[in-house]
């Protein structure tokens, strides 16, 4: 176990080449290592042989879901998992003499690394307009302060609650029933930032937001198609699934601009063949596409199934499926024969022999899932590839059958869990409706801002208070100066946390931050001891025990604060049991149950091991469209245009990193050691712009605003990416991110397309003297 | 590959039969083989199966299902795998004739060391038929029913929105 660190680490780059494989013994070796590095033998010994298990501290780290009961490893965890719940369960602490000794302008110059290496928060803090340090608070004044600022607002829509995908479905459920209680919608949340283009796509062509593929879908497919995703970082565990789906006969293809270690092989550390093996080969063909192609893609790939139709007449589409549960079948048909090779080669950057190959490859396949994550989501037309995503799915009926389906690989944990408690702008009437008779008031129908409207609003100094539940707002939003400026420019932000980020720091003139328990700790309030419920990417409810003996005395859960300040600042204006909420989680989901569809008897189903199965429509034949079909979409693309001498820029987190806090400055797949602001640059991309490796330059950013956007110092590392494309870590290049670059439909941001130029570093400088 | 036919003739109307045989959950109640069912969806089961200390467990997918007419499924392991389909055949207003016809593939090996020989497997499936007539003519109707079909593994339910498909469907991010 080590102290924090003093001073940030001085380490020079080292750049090796990129791993050919993920996981293996040094995952184990580097789980530990960071783990003990974090806290104790014993507490890392707890919540390693709980974590994921029934009764166990759910992963924060990801959404992957578990393993049926009984069909659960002893470590049923991953490398970054181990790492996340070891870094909530760290022995460092934050306590109000750090404060005392450090600045808000100091902290404010630190690096996220530094800030999270800190600790763990341990009572409330409060910095007063006329002052640069936190003091401690005690958490009545703290939100009773709170409550103050929100019931002073000349309108409830003068606040705003964002949610983290990390709090439970019981924290959601009460954050918005406090929000619409005070009178806004304004609920935006970290979807807002990840799938939010998922959502869009799949509700308006199935009639679900949510994806439809189960572990055993995964297990039983023939072919699955990885796009725009890196499991071996973000979801490792999805490896295992994709191991079992090979040694069941499967095929994979993998669809990136970078050939991740996770996608070419997985040396599976709980079997013999992956820790003395070689392994198991996970992507059998690689497209190196070009960023935000894979729209042209599987609408060459959409084509080529039409034409082999053509060629051999009902051999090809699931004409009875078309048929009977789909509309728009022909107009789409005819847009898709019209779609011309050149732009899709253009688009892809792959050739037509390699689209072909995959043609043969489906049409070999009776069983298909498509797995999609942010490569595809934070694109300007994401909405319309997913589109064309089920677009491709219908063609042959693979939606709705055994081992088929659309699987959106989502992050967070509980992501997917807090939308479905509600945690949405738009909330449709029938929630809205559902409320007002449960609890007897009027909920707000005017829609209200997401993460990106948000950020205007508060710019605009049209939002006066901002609430995190968990999260790094400030690190995760796009365009960081105009997000710093507009929290600024906030009368008061808190933050409902566990450890320490910039977001306590660039904050409003008065600040909160209210500590809270993490979901490895043990949450004991009057009836007893609680436990809290998560919903997985794949629709599955279940239960969160913490199993740690808290990192202080004063925090409080998140639910506990929220009831708190709802009792604060509502008073008795509604009947809604604020105080037995806090006692009982029961009570929350005794109403949840009553509210949220599919989850009648919540309580006694979600206690069950493995606890609640959600069905998706879409696998029972319904689809929920207006018109009650799947609906077949004519999609156009809108790449990014690239100049001469320009790349198209991705921001990506590194294997060291979650969300946007990174536990080292190593990104061990890729080679990178020892320093974050690097980017990764085609050998040919850097001959042709006149880079060398090591180079020292600023990216620039390119919108059609006027503003320049620069981040300064990045060093230029040669990596095997698509031409033209290059790739760098956030949260350091959100600054490249236009607030108003986002995806259409969806308003997400379009972290994974922004057009750069690289400028040696320096050159501003010496412009500006 | 081993075929296993089995007929039996119940004294029920085909409605009733074939409602029954929707109930998979039920069925360890009236047959010893079958320990557990899970519906999974209305196209996958889960199966509990096993004589004595011993259990083996599969998945099952419906490929098709025809109301009163029939019901095929396949399992979903590679190895061993089954298939087969149950008919049902009216042979009076109140007489209905099920037939189980199944297929299994076992590994070679497998099947000499641990798998039931077919005129086993042929006395179980014979037996279990013998306790569903038992089970269905002494209620005499159905416990439950379940009317939508099934094609290709494609599920088309007969009511636009049944109550489990019941869920909340605004977009997720």
């Amino acid at each position: 176990m080590k102290k924090a660190p003093r001073h940030e680490p001085e380490v020079r780059l080292s750049a090796t080449s990129p791993r050919k494989w993920a996981a293996g013994v040094p995952a184990v070796t580097h789980a530990l290592e960071y783990s003990l590095e974090e806290t104790t033998a014993r507490r890392t010994a707890t919540t390693l042989l709980t974590m994921n298990q029934v009764a166990g501290i759910d992963c924060p780290g990801c959404a992957w879901a578990d393993p049926a009961p009984g069909h659960r490893h002893r470590n049923e965890y991953c490398e970054n998992g181990a790492k996340h719940i070891n870094d909530e369960a760290t022995a460092r602490r934050v306590t109000a003499d750090f404060f005392r000794t450090h600045t808000v302008s100091e902290l404010g110059r630190r690096s996220d690394l530094w800030l999270n290496q800190q600790g763990r928060l341990t009572e409330p803090m409060v910095k007063r307009p006329d002052s640069d340090h936190y003091e401690p608070i005690s958490w009545h004044d703290a939100l009773g302060l709170l409550a103050a600022e929100l019931t002073s607002l000349d309108s409830p829509d003068e606040a705003v609650f964002y949610t983290s995908g990390r709090a439970s479905n019981e924290s959601a459920f009460v954050l918005q029933l406090f929000a619409r209680a005070f009178g806004t919608n304004n609920l935006p949340d970290c979807s807002n930032m990840c799938h939010e283009s998922s959502g869009f796509a799949l509700h308006e062509t199935l009639g679900t937001g949510k994806g439809t593929v189960s572990l055993d879908d995964m297990h039983q497919a023939d072919l699955i198609f990885l796009v725009g995703q890196n499991p071996g970082t973000n979801h490792p565990r999805q490896l295992s699934a994709l191991e079992q789906a090979k040694i069941n006969g499967g095929h994979i293809i993998a669809v990136n601009t970078l050939p991740e270690a996770g996608l070419l092989r997985f040396k599976n550390p709980q079997r013999v063949r992956g820790v003395i093996g070689p392994g198991t080969r996970i992507a059998d063909r690689f497209l190196h596409i070009r960023g935000g192609g894979d729209l042209a893609l599987f609408q060459a790939l959409n084509r080529l199934l039409l034409e082999a139709e053509d060629a051999r007449p009902g051999t090809v589409l699931d004409h009875d499926f078309i048929r009977s549960s789909t509309n728009g079948f022909e107009e789409f048909s005819r847009h898709i024969r019209a779609i011309s090779w050149d732009d899709v080669l253009t688009a892809t950057g792959l050739t037509r022999q390699e689209i072909e190959e995959v043609r043969d490859g489906v049409l070999g396949s009776e069983r298909i899932i498509v797995c999609w994550a942010m490569g595809v989501t934070q694109h300007r037309h994401a909405v319309p590839t997913i589109r064309e995503i089920v677009n491709f799915l219908m063609l042959r009926g693979n939606l709705g059958r055994a081992g088929t389906g659309a699987c959106p690989v989502r992050g967070h944990s509980n992501v997917q869990g807090d939308r479905t408690m509600g945690i949405w702008e738009q909330m449709p009437d029938s929630f809205l409706d559902a409320l007002r008779d449960e609890f007897g008031f009027d909920p707000p129908r005017a829609h209200g801002l997401d993460s990106v409207n948000a950020i205007r609003a508060m710019r605009e100094g049209r939002i006066r208070v901002f609430l995190s539940l968990a999260g790094n707002f400030v690190r995760a939003a796009p365009d960081s100066a105009v997000t710093e400026e507009a929290m600024r420019r906030c009368r008061l932000t808190a933050h409902i946390s566990t450890k320490l980020n910039r977001s306590h720091l660039v904050c409003g003139r008065t600040a909160l931050i209210l500590p809270t328990l993490g979901r490895t700790e043990r949450d004991i309030q009057a009836s007893g001891e609680q436990f809290i419920t998560v919903e997985n990417s794949m629709s599955e409810v279940h239960t969160s025990y913490g199993r740690l003996k808290p990192a202080s005395k004063l925090l409080l859960s998140e639910v506990a604060i929220l009831c708190r300040l709802a009792r604060h600042t509502l008073g008795g204006r509604t009947g809604i049991p604020w105080d037995r909420f806090e006692c009982d989680y029961g009570a929350i989901r005794h109403h949840i149950s009553r509210i949220v569809p599919g989850f009648h008897d919540f309580n006694r189903r979600v206690a069950r091991p493995g606890g609640i199965r959600l069905p998706n429509p879409v696998n029972e034949g319904v689809f929920a469209t207006p018109a009650g079909k799947g609906l077949f979409t004519r999609n156009a693309w809108d790449m990014p245009h690239t100049p001469e001498g320009h790349l198209l820029l991705q921001t990506l987190r590194s294997h060291d990193q979650w969300n946007t806090i990174p536990y080292t400055d190593n990104d061990r797949y890729r080679g990178i050691h020892g320093r974050r602001r690097v980017i990764l640059v085609n050998p040919a991309d850097m001959t042709e712009l006149g880079l060398s490796e090591g180079q020292l330059v600023d990216l620039v950013g390119v919108w059609t605003d006027e503003v320049e956007r620069r981040a300064e110092d990045f060093e230029v590392v040669p990596y095997p990416t698509t031409r033209g494309c290059a790739a760098t870590y956030y949260p350091e290049t959100n600054v490249l991110v236009p607030l108003d670059s986002v995806a259409e439909i969806s308003n997400q941001p379009t972290s994974k397309g922004i057009v750069v130029r690289l400028e040696a570093h320096g050159t501003a400088e010496r412009h500006r003297s | 590959m081993d075929t296993i036919e089995e007929t039996i003739e119940v004294a029920v109307p085909v409605r009733t039969a074939y409602n029954q045989w929707t109930q998979f959950k039920s069925f360890p109640r009236f047959m010893s083989a079958v320990k557990e069912v899970e519906q999974v969806r209305p196209a996958i089961t889960h199966w509990v199966i096993g004589c004595g200390p011993v259990r083996r467990t599969f998945r099952t997918e419906i490929v098709r299902q025809h109301p009163d007419s029939c019901v095929a499924w396949r399992s979903l392991q590679r190895r061993p795998s089954h298939r087969g389909e149950v008919s049902f055949h009216p042979t009076a207003a109140d007489r209905t004739r099920v037939t189980v016809r199944m297929e299994v593939q076992r590994h070679r090996a497998a099947a000499l060391l641990t798998g039931p020989s077919s005129a086993v497997m042929r006395r179980v499936v014979r037996n279990e038929l013998g306790r569903f007539k038992e089970f269905i003519e002494g209620l005499g109707q159905e416990s439950g029913a379940w009317r939508g079909s099934i094609h290709n593994g494609h599920v088309r339910p007969t009511e636009p929105e049944p109550p489990r498909s019941r869920v909340a469907r605004w977009p997720v991010g």
